[in-house]
């Protein structure tokens, strides 16, 4: 299982520092929050992960390859899926198109065999039929296989977006905001879809997330962000009893 | 296997190689195959005069051409006003080759398979250059690039002696098992050569489109910053889409230098490359039976404004040229009610007349 270290990344844009000097290790298979108020950094330090932002200054590393400089689709290729807080589907699709998309680069066939789809490519789309089915059926999203995107409701959306991130079969995964705007039933569903990927499929979690109740009761390590740097880390028990901490989110007396 | 495969109703999939069959029903594929061996066997037991063969072969090799604009445009959302000057480039492939070798040379006129094939290659690879620009330039920056070829192409043909300065350059008559098309053969010939090729491209590209080469077109279409997030390089998918596109207008080129027996830069100008973008978004963009429509439905209505000005020449003054003036209104007519009314095209009423077929005799 490989390690992501972010070491002393450092993000600006012009005059605004929008992560200074930040460290970060997400150790594999264990869930790894990362919290704080709104514009503290979270979603740039999980776009400086997945190559959208290139960090100023500093290192990202997962296992024994810098991610520092690739773009999204190279990250995305060594096993680092990412879902996004505003809602990023391909919404004239359908739910199943969503999720055969994803799986781009697992398909290994040649244009011409695609042309002649005959063979190699029917064969090939199949089993990526079977692997997204898979991922529908632990998402519980078979009532909405031939759906459009577009249509469904906001909670459906966002089980999509992480189903999507899924079908890549990523080892880690990078959630930013799952639960925003959702009720607590649709909460609670996705929590359990949350510990059961840790638990069932291996996979490293790196949630990015307000409701702090949620992030205090499944997370294994806590990273607080505030204005771009990192202001507390440890187990849930000692981030909730941490002064910097409670400064930042509740403010002084 | 399902338990009934000729109707849609009692028809279930029990492997996902069945649910991504192009006809999912023995009736559609009946249907399509009996509509296919029409297309092939009608000019037996009609005889059609000449100069409605040469319509019908144009609206065929317009197909092809709009086929190829359809996925640039329609599929990866990619808005391109210079698709004339790419299927010009397959027609002055085919020129250069006459120029250079004569024009009855043996390639010309024995190898023509092979020849549309490499102008087709020729246009795939001009398209990729082109769409070199996508790299950086989204939406309407994008299409003033693509406009920007077109001038190009344009002045490059007119200016230079190698091209004739854009007059005709003359092709040889092409040979077949039979020997030499003869001049009355020539357009039914051609007909029956472009509708190869269009079965051929037609499925290609339905093919395509249900693997990973094509959804690539559409998820860049919908949102390049996930399609990257999801694996997909976004530029080099958009440089690939105007590859695809240009190698499709090639191969039209080729077919239009084919049946016309020469080449002239009159039809690829600027106007040319607004009437392919026209008959996409009559036909229906992001759609494959769009590229059918859209053609036909503009080949016809320039046909039936001919017919209304010859005919009102009967009682108009003979200085009085309508159809000059009635072309031009009714094609811009004609694109704003579509964009107006249906920006989905007649593939959209294809559509809603198959579901009221299908649920026929009940609403719904």
């Amino acid at each position: 299982m490989t390690q992501l270290i972010v070491s002393g990344v450092t993000l600006t844009f012009g005059g605004l520092h929008a992560l200074s000097n930040v460290n970060i290790t997400i150790e594999p298979g264990l869930i790894t929050s990362i919290i704080g108020p709104n514009g503290a950094g979270k979603t740039s330090l999980l776009n400086c992960v997945s190559g959208f932002y290139h960090p100023t200054k500093g290192e990202i590393k997962y296992g024994d390859r810098r991610l520092t400089h690739a773009s999204p689709h190279q990250v995305s290729s060594i096993g680092i899926a990412r879902a996004f807080q505003n809602l990023e589907l391909f919404r004239g699709l359908s739910v199943l198109d969503n999720l055969l998309l994803a799986r781009h680069q697992k398909l290994r066939y040649n244009i011409l065999q695609a042309i002649i789809y005959f063979g190699k490519a029917s064969r090939v789309e199949a089993e990526n039929r079977a692997y997204v089915e898979k991922v529908i059926d632990f998402m519980e999203l078979e009532l909405y296989r031939k759906k459009t995107v577009g249509n469904l409701s906001y909670g459906i959306q966002k089980r999509v977006e992480v189903a999507r991130a899924l079908t890549l079969a990523p080892k880690l995964l990078l959630l930013d905001e799952p639960m925003a705007g959702m009720n607590i039933e649709e909460k609670e569903d996705i929590v359990r879809f949350i510990l059961d990927l840790k638990k069932e499929w291996d996979i490293t979690i790196v949630l990015v997330e307000h409701d702090l109740g949620v992030v205090m009761d499944i997370s294994d390590q806590v990273y607080v962000l505030d204005f771009g740097e990192v202001i507390g880390s440890g187990k849930p028990k000692e981030i909730a009893s941490n002064p910097e901490v409670i400064k930042a989110y509740i403010g002084e007396e | 296997m399902s338990s009934n495969r000729w109707l849609a109703t009692g028809n279930y999939f029990t492997s996902y190689r069945e649910e991504q069959r192009i006809f999912f029903t023995s009736l559609d594929r009946a249907v399509m195959g009996f509509f296919l061996l029409c297309l092939f066997v009608w000019p037996i037991f009609i005889d059609v005069d000449n100069k409605y063969m040469l319509v019908i072969d144009n609206i065929l090799v317009a197909v092809i051409a709009v086929m190829g604009l359809n996925l640039v445009t329609g599929f990866a959302g990619l808005i391109s006003i210079g698709h004339a000057a790419f299927v010009g480039i397959g027609a002055y492939t085919i020129a250069s080759f006459s120029r250079v070798l004569g024009e009855s040379h043996v390639l010309l006129t024995h190898a023509w398979p092979v020849m549309i094939i490499i102008s087709g290659m020729v246009g795939a690879v001009f398209g990729a250059i082109v769409g070199l620009p996508a790299l950086r330039l989204k939406h309407l920056y994008l299409a003033i690039a693509t406009l920007s070829f077109q001038m190009i192409f344009q002045w490059t043909i007119n200016f230079m002696d190698f091209f004739n300065q854009g007059q005709t350059i003359s092709v040889g008559r092409v040979a077949w098992l039979t020997g030499t098309v003869s001049r009355d053969q020539h357009y039914i010939f051609w007909y029956y050569a472009i509708l190869v090729f269009i079965v051929l491209t037609g499925f290609s590209v339905r093919n395509l489109l249900r693997t990973r080469y094509g959804r690539c077109l559409v998820a860049v279409r919908d949102n390049d910053r996930a399609a990257d997030a999801m694996g997909m390089h976004p530029g080099f998918t958009k440089v690939y889409a105007f590859a695809l596109a240009g190698f499709l207008a090639g191969v039209a080129g080729a077919l239009n230098a084919y049946i016309y027996r020469g080449v002239g830069v009159e039809s690829f100008t600027l106007h040319a490359s607004i009437t392919y973008l026209a008959m996409a978004i009559v036909g229906g963009l992001g759609t494959l039976h769009g590229s059918f429509w859209g053609p036909a439905a503009i080949k016809v209505l320039d046909l039936q404004v001919e017919k209304l000005a010859e005919w009102s020449a009967t009682f108009l003054p003979a200085n009085m040229n309508l159809a000059t003036a009635l072309k031009p209104l009714s094609f811009g007519l004609v694109i704003v009610l579509f964009l107006m009314f249906e920006p989905r095209g007649i593939a959209n009423w294809w559509r809603i007349f198959r579901s009221y077929v299908k649920l026929w005799p009940f609403r719904y």
